[in-house]
C-alpha cells in the first residue's frame, strides 16, 4: 500500500506524540529519583527540569537506608531459579508435544487454561498451606515452585509452537546420521529453536521478576523479601520518600527494560504464538 | 512394533517433569481450593485446616453477603473500564503502526515498554504522579486552571475506584498494540487495494476489510486482557489496598484479605472457587458466540 509522502511525516509525528504520552510514567519515575527533595516536593514540578539540578543523592540514600541489593539479589535468584526449572521442564514437554502424539495433549490444554484461569490471590492459598506443611515458606524454593505454576504450561505451548515450525525432516536427517532421538533434540533441534527459547525465557523473566502476591504472602522476614515487596512496603510509611521509592522502583525496573528491548522481536513472535495456542 | 513403543517411552519421558510439575502445582493446588472451600470456620493453624467441620456453608455466607456481590460488581467495573479503554488505545496505536513511516520499529518497541514494567512499579508510578500534593496530574491540572484544589485520586472514595482504572490500562494497552499490530499485518494488501479502487472510504474500509480481518484475534485478546485484570492483584493492592473503605475492593484482594487477614481459609476458597467457575463461563460463552458469529 503506498501512500502520498506527506502522510508518512503525520504518522511519524503522531506515533512520537503518543511514545511521548505513553512513556511518561516511566520518564517521571527517572525524574523524581534524580532530584533534589526541594524540587520533588514542590506544588508546581517542572516538567523540564534543569539538568544542573540533576544528582544521584536518592540512589545513594537508598541503598544505605534499605537492604535494597539484597532484595534484588533475592530477586535474581528467584528469577532465576524458576528459569532454570521452568525451561528445562519446558522445552521437553513442548518438543514432546509437538513430535509425538500422545494422550497428554489434551491434559497439557488444561493446565495451560486452568493456569490461566487461577488467580494468583487464590493458588497462594494452596501454596500456603502445602509450603508451610513442607517446610517451604521463607525458602527460594518455594518461591520458585511458586512461580514455576503458572510458567511451565504457558512456556511448553509456547515452546511446542517453535518447536512446529522446525521441520521434522531435521529430526529424521539427524537421527539417519546415527543420532539418538535426544541427541537430535539436543544438537539439531534445540540450537534451530533458540529465539523461541529466548522469548520464552523473557518472558518467564518478567512474569518472575514483577510477582508481588507469592513473594509476600510466602515470606516473612525484610531478609527473605524480593524486590517487589521491598518496594510496596515503602508505601506502608508514614511519610513516603517518594525520591528513594523512584530511585529503588528505576533500579528494579531497568533489568526488566533492557531485556525487553534486546527480546522484543521475538517476544513479538512469541506471544502472538503463544496466545493463540488455546 | 518396537519403534512405536520406543517412542511413545520417550514421548512420556519427555513430558515427565513437566507433568510432575504441572500435576503437584496445578492440579493439587487446584484440587485443594476446593477442598478447603468446603472447610467452615476460621484457623490460624493450616496443620489443623483439615478438622474443621465440613459443608457448604461458605458459599451459602459468600452468595448472601453484600460485600462479596459489591467486590463482584468492582471487579466487573474494573474489567470493563480499564480492558475497554486499553482496547481503543491499543487499535489506534496498532492501525497507526500498521502505517509505514521512518522509526516505526523502535516506535513500537518503545510503546510495548509498560508490559515489561512490574505491576507494582506502575502502581508505585500512579501513585505518586496522582499524589494529592505533589503529584504531577493535579500540578499540571491546576496550571490549566481546570481544578483549584489537591485532589486524592487513590484516597478518596468517590475518585480512587477510577484512579485505580489507569494503571491497569496502561499495563494492558501493550498487549493489544501487539497482537492487533500482528493481526493487522496478515490482512492480504490486495484487499485494501481492492477497496480503494471500488471507492470505498476510509470508514467502509475498516468496517469490511480492516474489521473482519482483526476480529477474531481482537475477541481473543480481550478476552485474555480481561482474565489478566479480573485476576489482578498488584494494581490494586499496591495503590489503594482495596481501600478507602473497600471503595476498590475487588473480589482477588476479598480472597486475600479473608485468607490472610481473617484466616478463614474456607471462606477465602469458596469465593474464589465462585470467581473461578464465572471466569470459566464468561470466556466459554464469549468465544463460543464469536465463534458462531463468524461462522
Amino acid at each position: 500500500m503506498r501512500r502520498a509522502d506527506p502522510w508518512r511525516w503525520v504518522a511519524l509525528a503522531a506515533a512520537i506524540a503518543c511514545a511521548i504520552v505513553v512513556l511518561f510514567p516511566l520518564y517521571w519515575i527517572a525524574m523524581t529519583s534524580l532530584l533534589p527533595t526541594s524540587v520533588v516536593l514542590s506544588r508546581d514540578p517542572p516538567l523540564l527540569p534543569d539538568p544542573a539540578l540533576l544528582d544521584a543523592s536518592a540512589y545513594a540514600g537508598v541503598l544505605v537506608r534499605k537492604p535494597l541489593l539484597r532484595w534484588i539479589g533475592n530477586s535474581m535468584a528467584v528469577t532465576l531459579g524458576t528459569l532454570a526449572l521452568t525451561m528445562t521442564a519446558a522445552a521437553l514437554a513442548g518438543y514432546s508435544l509437538s513430535r509425538f502424539r500422545t494422550a497428554a495433549q489434551r491434559a497439557m490444554g488444561f493446565a495451560l487454561l486452568a493456569s490461566k484461569m487461577m488467580p494468583a490471590a487464590l493458588v497462594v492459598i494452596p501454596f500456603f498451606v502445602m509450603f508451610t506443611r513442607a517446610g517451604l515458606v521463607g525458602t527460594r524454593l518455594g518461591l520458585v515452585l511458586a512461580n514455576s505454576a503458572a510458567a511451565v504450561p504457558f512456556a511448553t505451548w509456547l515452546l511446542k509452537g517453535f518447536f512446529d515450525a522446525i521441520p521434522r525432516e531435521l529430526d529424521e536427517a539427524a537421527r539417519i546420521d546415527g543420532c539418538t532421538e535426544i541427541g537430535a533434540f539436543l544438537r539439531v533441534v534445540l540450537p534451530l529453536a533458540a529465539p523461541g527459547l529466548s522469548a520464552g525465557a523473557a518472558y518467564v523473566a518478567i512474569v518472575t521478576w514483577s510477582d508481588l502476591v507469592f513473594a509476600r504472602t510466602l515470606t516473612s522476614k525484610p531478609d527473605d523479601w524480593l524486590v517487589t515487596v521491598g518496594l510496596q512496603s515503602f508505601t506502608g510509611e508514614y511519610l513516603v520518600d517518594w525520591a528513594s521509592l523512584m530511585a529503588a522502583a528505576t533500579i528494579s525496573v531497568v533489568p526488566m527494560l533492557l531485556l525487553f528491548v534486546l527480546i522484543q522481536p521475538f517476544l513479538m513472535r512469541g506471544l502472538t504464538q503463544g496466545s493463540m495456542a488455546n | 512394533m518396537p519403534r512405536i513403543r520406543r517412542e511413545s517411552c520417550i514421548a512420556y519421558a519427555l513430558l515427565a517433569p513437566a507433568f510432575l510439575l504441572v500435576a503437584g502445582l496445578v492440579v493439587y493446588p487446584l484440587w485443594t481450593v476446593a477442598a478447603t472451600s468446603l472447610r467452615i470456620g476460621r484457623s490460624m493453624n493450616i496443620a489443623r485446616l483439615d478438622q474443621l467441620p465440613l459443608g457448604f456453608a461458605n458459599y451459602a455466607r459468600a452468595l448472601g453477603d453484600e460485600v462479596f456481590w459489591d467486590a463482584a460488581l468492582r471487579t466487573g467495573l474494573y474489567a470493563v473500564g480499564s480492558v475497554g479503554p486499553a482496547f481503543a488505545i491499543g487499535l489506534g496505536l496498532a492501525l497507526l503502526l500498521d502505517r509505514d513511516f521512518p522509526g516505526r520499529n523502535a516506535l513500537r518497541s518503545l510503546m510495548l515498554l509498560p508490559w515489561a514494567v512490574p505491576g507494582v512499579v506502575a502502581a508505585l508510578a500512579f501513585l505518586w504522579m496522582f499524589d494529592a500534593s505533589y503529584g504531577v496530574a493535579n500540578a499540571l491540572l491546576r496550571r490549566a486552571g481546570w481544578t483549584g484544589g489537591d485532589i486524592a485520586w487513590f484516597t478518596d472514595a468517590t475518585t480512587a475506584p477510577w484512579a485505580v482504572l489507569l494503571p491497569a490500562i496502561w499495563k494492558c494497552f501493550p498487549f493489544f498494540v501487539l497482537t492487533l499490530l500482528a493481526a493487522l499485518q496478515s490482512i492480504p494488501a490486495a484487499l485494501h487495494e481492492a477497496a480503494q479502487v471500488d471507492g470505498a472510504s476510509a470508514a467502509q474500509r475498516f468496517r469490511h476489510v480492516t474489521w473482519p480481518g482483526i476480529r477474531g484475534a481482537a475477541m481473543l485478546a480481550i478476552v485474555l486482557q480481561a482474565l489478566w485484570v479480573v485476576k489482578d492483584f498488584d494494581l490494586v493492592f499496591a495503590t489503594t489496598g482495596g481501600g478507602p473503605s473497600r471503595a476498590t475492593q475487588t473480589l482477588a484482594l476479598l480472597i486475600y484479605e479473608e485468607a490472610f487477614q481473617f484466616f478463614r481459609f474456607g471462606q477465602a476458597a469458596a469465593i474464589g472457587v465462585l470467581l473461578l467457575v464465572a471466569c470459566a463461563a464468561l470466556s466459554w460463552l464469549s468465544m463460543r458466540r464469536d465463534d458462531h458469529a463468524t461462522r
